[in-house]
């Protein structure tokens, strides 16, 4: 395969998980040479590659037009460019691909390359159906939190090449006023244990049983979008259509019905527990397990034992 | 301010997909059709601005004939005109690259889409399109105002929330709750009447071949829990599955 780039995010200095497979995954098709471009600093131990590694790490500021990007597309030209689906990762690498007059496909949940060829499998309707495609000149991939990574190479010996700062005039010509991070709990995309709960509990006041629940898990709290349309719970944790799409190890759903809608944003998850005080509510036919019962009772049982084993 | 808002048409978000097995491509028999619900809110705040600020909106499509009612629906909304680019594309570049044409020909101040569609749910049609054009982008945008000679909006960002000036040209993914969604009026419905749907032909081609299309199956365990024994399942979860 001809050079590959991967555009990944990093915290506190560490790249994901996903994005160590990503890198792993790219190796195991024996590329020309890999660049890693970071969004943000990079320590060297946290990359491990069977081959050796190039880096740029991409300084602060808003990539969100051309000429804040020009600096990147000149330095990815000639790479077949990847990155893990998120917000930050679909926004540059459209733009990139755009200013490269290359093609992208996004939402990619298999791929394999053989023959020059790639073949993709992309996830479309939310996860209800697939699209197989074929190309051999599309440059630049985004793909889905739950990739399919199976035939991946075993990790070789680590080494790195270079490291290098790409800096750039940050912000091009759109300008920060205020950042508004989501601090004290864990962000709904990344997280892999979640609880969602809906309208069936009836008041705001009734969440801090789902927050315990959560807790106890180390789980993210997700809500139906009643419940933030009522304002009972923030926005940003409506999952499901319209709002953030998650697919976790394992989501337990709690008094909600299972709308469409709502399904739409979860049926990524690998393992679904459905709450519901109704026999006939809708989500058990998505369920892998299901308790027909009432949040206020099963909730607070679920939390004791889970803090009984931690104990 | 002319506001160039691009509506996807997709199946009812109740569809239920099938395959055609003489094509092995997506069915689209028995589907009913709305206009993408992000994009519902994109075009809902461009008229607002229109009502606040004068603005002239135009809506666009990259689609066959059959979307010409929902298209009307967005003219009786309050949209001014509409352009219909006639085909059927099958890739995010094709429909990027249809709309970056019009654009060049007729520049605009500010593009609206929504997020993402609820068919391909590719999210970069926006993104593929600033690229191209040079103008700024944000998504997915959750509030927007008029500020001096740009805008002032607040976007959502992985782990939280900015807010930006945004210069003009942009090109914006919305999402809720940057406007309510709006029912067309009767009046509206009668003006959309007379209104012009200018169509253009696509001609722009994609290198990525679709082979076909399945319907994911979800295999689910379905195993009920008795509500006595409710703790059984942290047991399970962590015996039956490795997900604890
Ligand atoms: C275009 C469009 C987009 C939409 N997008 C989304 C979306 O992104 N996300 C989303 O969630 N919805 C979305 N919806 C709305 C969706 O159709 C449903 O209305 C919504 O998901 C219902 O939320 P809910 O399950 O919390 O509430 P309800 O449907 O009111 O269900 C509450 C459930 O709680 C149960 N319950 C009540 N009391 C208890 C108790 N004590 N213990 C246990 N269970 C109890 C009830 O049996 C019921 O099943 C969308 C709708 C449309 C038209
Ligand atoms: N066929 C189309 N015609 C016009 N605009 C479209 C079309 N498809 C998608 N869009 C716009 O692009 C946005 C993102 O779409 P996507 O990248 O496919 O998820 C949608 O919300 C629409 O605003």
């Amino acid at each position: 395969m001809k050079k590959v780039a991967i555009i990944a995010q990093t915290k506190e200095g560490q790249l994901s998980d996903t994005s160590i497979q990503l890198i792993s995954f790219l190796s195991s098709f024996s590329p020309e040479s890999i660049l890693l471009v970071a969004m943000g600093e990079v320590k060297f131990a946290s990359i491990p590659a069977s081959k050796s590694v190039d880096v740029i790490t991409l300084s602060e500021g808003l990539w969100t037009d051309s000429s804040a990007i020009n600096p990147l597309v000149n330095a990815v030209e000639g790479y077949a460019v990847f990155g893990i689906k998120s917000i930050q990762v679909d926004n540059l690498l459209s733009l990139l691909a755009a200013s490269s007059s290359q093609e992208m496909i996004s939402g990619i949940q298999q791929m394999s390359f053989s023959g020059g060829k790639f073949s993709i499998s992309k996830s479309i309707f939310s996860g209800k159906a697939s699209l197989s495609l074929t190309s051999e000149t599309v440059g630049y991939f985004s793909l889905n939190r739950n990739f399919d990574f199976s035939g991946n190479a075993e990790y070789g010996e680590q080494s790195v090449g270079s490291m290098s700062t790409l800096t750039t005039a940050a912000g091009g010509k759109a300008s920060i006023l205020e950042l508004k991070p989501i601090t004290g709990s864990i962000p709904l995309p990344d997280a892999t244990l979640v609880v969602g709960a809906g309208r069936g509990f009836k008041d705001p006041g009734n969440w801090t049983i789902v927050e315990d629940l959560a807790k106890a898990l180390g789980a993210a709290t997700a809500c139906s979008k009643p419940v933030s349309d009522l304002n009972w719970r923030p926005h940003h944790e409506h999952v499901g259509q319209t709002g953030v799409k998650i697919s976790p190890n394992l989501y337990i759903a709690c008094g909600i019905s299972g709308a469409i809608q709502h399904l739409a944003g979860v049926n990524g998850s690998r393992i679904i527990v459905v709450i519901n005080n109704d026999p006939e509510a809708a989500f058990f036919k998505h369920a892998d397990y299901g308790i027909v019962g009432d949040v206020n009772d099963i909730l607070p049982r679920l939390t004791k034992k889970l803090q009984e084993h931690l104990n | 301010m002319k506001i160039l808002v691009c509506i996807s048409c997709v199946p009812d978000t109740t569809s239920k997909i099938t395959i055609d097995p003489s094509t092995s491509q997506i069915s689209s028999q028995g589907l009913t059709f709305i206009v993408g619900p992000y994009d519902d809110y994109a075009l809902s705040r461009a008229i607002e601005l229109k009502e606040s600020n004068g603005a002239e909106v135009i809506v666009l499509h990259v689609g066959g004939s059959e979307s010409e009612a929902l298209i009307r629906k967005c003219l009786a909304l309050g949209a001014d005109s509409a352009v219909r680019v006639d085909g059927n594309p099958t890739t995010s570049t094709q429909i990027a690259n249809a709309i970056v044409s019009y654009v060049n020909q007729n520049p605009m101040d500010l593009i609206l889409m929504g997020k993402e569609s609820i068919d391909y749910n590719s999210g970069i049609v926006h993104g593929l399109v600033a690229g191209a054009l040079g103008y700024t982008h944000f998504n997915p945008v959750m509030h927007l105002d008029v500020a001096g000679d740009g805008l002032k909006l607040e976007v959502e960002m992985d782990g939280g929330k900015m807010d930006v000036n945004c210069p003009l040209p942009a090109v914006l993914g919305c999402q809720e709750p940057i406007a309510e969604w709006k029912i067309p009026s009767m009046r509206g419905i009668m003006t959309a009447r007379t209104k012009e749907i200018v169509v253009l032909p696509l001609e722009t081609a994609s290198q990525i071949q679709i082979v076909k299309a399945d319907i994911a199956e979800t295999a689910r365990k379905n195993k009920m829990i008795k509500a006595e024994d409710a703790e059984q399942l942290i047991d399970l979860l962590r015996t039956e599955t490795n997900v604890l």
